[in-house]
């Protein structure tokens, strides 16, 4: 795996390799960071789902009742009073508010139903016959709204926590399985070449002594050479001129001298 | 002698109207209906009686299709009824329409004033309530010229006369309007019968008078108990009660007095059918059973089914009387309790919920 990430694309300096390990430690905390938090809205979703199932069932059973409950005012009105119904509402008596609710840096709306009080639209329908059953009929289906209205919050609340866990997991995802791993090759790559640049450098320096060493007893051997000649025409000559022989003496020691400090130096 | 010369106007009609009675839905009939497991299974259940209204509804219907071809079927049956009719039947089967035109007049009045356009609000109309001069009520734009112009046309206009004004059109709830239209047509109907040459003196009158009293009384019953927590004030109530009944004055004074269900109960305990019903229901002991065949006591029977099932009884004794068109009235009364059966029946069943299933009113 590791093989298929590759590395950043950086110069393999010390420079970068302070950079990379400091990149290295913050996608660690990174990662761990992440990882508490997708587990705190995994939790949080398990108990949202339990609670949509519940609620669910629930306006199962309480539209079932309202269903019935109006199957009773047609019974007892005896007649369709929808009409009726819909033209003298005015006003809305269940209204809906809607507030946020912060779970681990996600905003989840909220919705929370409540009644306006004095509102009473049709609190006079079937006021010949059947006025109670539409009553109880309007409280039925006030219930059943309110059941409707809790899991619409549930079923908002589940679809953002759906979505922003799979986009957490996904970072986390690639912190742990692509980030890490290409920031630890990097460094292992820039340590690597750091390595060899200090051996090539080593190995150069060798060849260079080696050639010093070697350029040093050429130049011996031809000072050799030349001072051979020169005693050999010293004693062809015979009697030349001694004293420039005795000054080239010291000065050919000389040189010589110098030069080998210099190795050593070098 | 009353009955000497009654079968040469209304003969046919009486006639008709027993062979219509036969076809209304028996126990058996009931027993089978609640042994269904789908709609349409009821609609095979139906098939004697109602046959090929119901033979163009889909395979398993809506309850409220259903409900709509069996009423279909009542007003075809009913407008053979008044084509055949003349004279004094005629007009006497012309005042059991009365009660539905209200409905459609209150529900076109509602479309006006909310602006609406009135002529899809026709095809809502009660067909039973359907009169010549109905669709002229789209005509009108304002709730002033409705009522300068077309309602005093209608056959309502007179209950409109004297009580209403356009300004109380506007202003009062309209179920308030429908409920002075009913008080006003009642005490009509309950006059019409009472003083008309041809009934006076005759089993209409004996029939229709207790019916018509009952009608009364039950509406008295029913608005004071629903306007308990509404705006209705004590005065506007008592207004709404018809002016006759075995409760009027008296019980209909308390009643106008009346502030919860034990007022009630003490108002009409000086008669004995309705003190009988508030014992059942346990209202005179608390408000918890009021009304409610789901909140309703162990039986399961609420005020609502107990005035039903005295309807029903008082409609069934209708035709051991002769030579009376008030059997059309017992009939259609048993007729559109047959529909709301059919209709609850087959609500239980499309919602699964058979327990209260038994909760229907039958008589034969």
């Amino acid at each position: 795996m590791s093989g298929a990430v590759g590395r950043e694309p950086v110069f393999p300096t010390r420079q970068s390799l302070g950079l990379m390990k400091a990149k290295l430690k913050g996608a660690e905390v990174g990662h761990s960071l992440l990882k508490r938090k997708s587990e705190a809205l995994t939790k949080r979703f398990r108990e949202i789902t339990r609670r949509i199932d519940e609620a669910k069932q629930k306006m199962g059973r309480v539209m079932q009742i309202a269903a019935f409950s109006l199957a009773e005012v047609s019974y007892a009105v005896g007649g369709d009073i929808g009409y009726q119904i819909q033209e003298s509402a005015k006003q809305a008596r269940f209204r809906v508010r809607a507030k946020q609710e912060n779970v681990s840096g996600v905003f989840l709306p909220q919705f929370e139903s409540y009644t306006e009080e004095g509102v009473n639209d049709f609190g006079l329908t079937g006021l010949g016959k059947g006025g109670q059953q539409i009553q109880r009929c309007r409280e039925t289906y006030a219930r059943a709204v309110e059941t409707l209205v809790e899991l619409a919050s549930l079923q908002t609340a589940f679809l953002i926590l759906d979505e922003v866990i799979k986009v957490v997991n996904r970072r986390v995802n690639a912190i742990e399985h692509v980030i890490i791993p290409r920031t630890e090759n990097t460094i292992k790559y820039i340590n690597s070449e750091l390595d060899e640049l200090d051996r090539e450098e080593f190995y150069r320096l060798k060849k260079v002594s080696n050639k010093k060493q070697r350029d040093n007893a050429a130049a011996d051997a031809e000072i050799l050479a030349a001072r051979q000649k020169a005693a050999e025409k010293e004693a062809q000559n015979g009697t030349a001129d001694t004293s420039t022989v005795t000054n080239n003496e010291p000065e050919a020691t000389d040189v010589l001298g110098e030069q080998e400090d210099n190795d050593v130096i070098f | 002698m009353e009955g000497l010369f009654f079968n040469v106007n209304g003969g046919y009609v009486e006639g008709i109207v027993r062979g219509y009675r036969n076809s209304l839905l028996s126990g058996q009939n009931y027993s089978n209906l609640t042994q269904c497991e789908s709609i349409d299974d009821v609609k095979l259940q139906l098939g004697p009686s109602y046959g090929d209204f119901l033979a163009s509804l889909p395979p398993n219907p809506s309850t409220s299709a259903l409900a709509g071809k069996m009423t279909d079927k009542l007003v075809s049956e009913f407008r053979y009824l008044i084509a055949q009719s003349t004279g004094s039947t005629a007009k006497f089967l012309e005042y059991l329409t009365y009660g539905y035109m209200i409905d459609n007049i209150a529900l076109l009045i509602t479309g006006t004033l909310h602006e609406r356009d009135t002529r899809e609000l026709l095809e809502r109309c009660h067909p039973l309530g359907w009169f010549e001069t109905l669709p002229v009520l789209c005509v009108a734009t304002n709730i002033e010229e409705l009522y300068n112009s077309v309602l005093i046309e209608t056959p309502l206009a007179p209950y409109f006369k004297g009580s209403l004004s356009h300004h109380d059109l506007d202003e009062l709830n309209i179920e308030i309007v429908r409920n002075t239209l009913y008080k006003n047509y009642l005490e009509d109907f309950f006059n019409f019968v009472n003083t008309h040459p041809d009934f006076a003196g005759s089993p209409t009158q004996d029939v229709m008078s207790e019916i018509l009293q009952f009608e009364a009384d039950r509406r008295s019953i029913n608005i004071t108990l629903n306007s308990f927590g509404t705006e209705l004030s004590k005065q506007e109530r008592r207004k709404l009660y018809p002016e006759f009944g075995k409760l009027y004055p008296e019980g209909s004074l308390m009643l106008s007095r009346a502030e919860d269900v034990e007022g009630v109960a003490l108002a009409v305990s000086a008669v004995a059918d309705y003190k009988l019903f508030f014992d059942a229901v346990g209202l005179s002991q608390g408000g918890s059973g009021l009304g409610g065949m789901g909140g309703g006591p162990a039986d399961g029977k609420s005020l609502e089914d107990l005035f039903y099932q005295k309807e029903m009884e008082m409609s069934k004794l209708v035709f051991t009387r002769q030579f009376t068109p008030a059997v059309v009235y017992g009939w259609m009364k048993l007729k559109e309790q047959e529909i709301r059966n059919v209709t609850w029946i087959s609500e239980c069943i499309a919602q699964n919920q058979k327990e209260r299933i038994g909760n229907f009113i039958s008589v034969f």
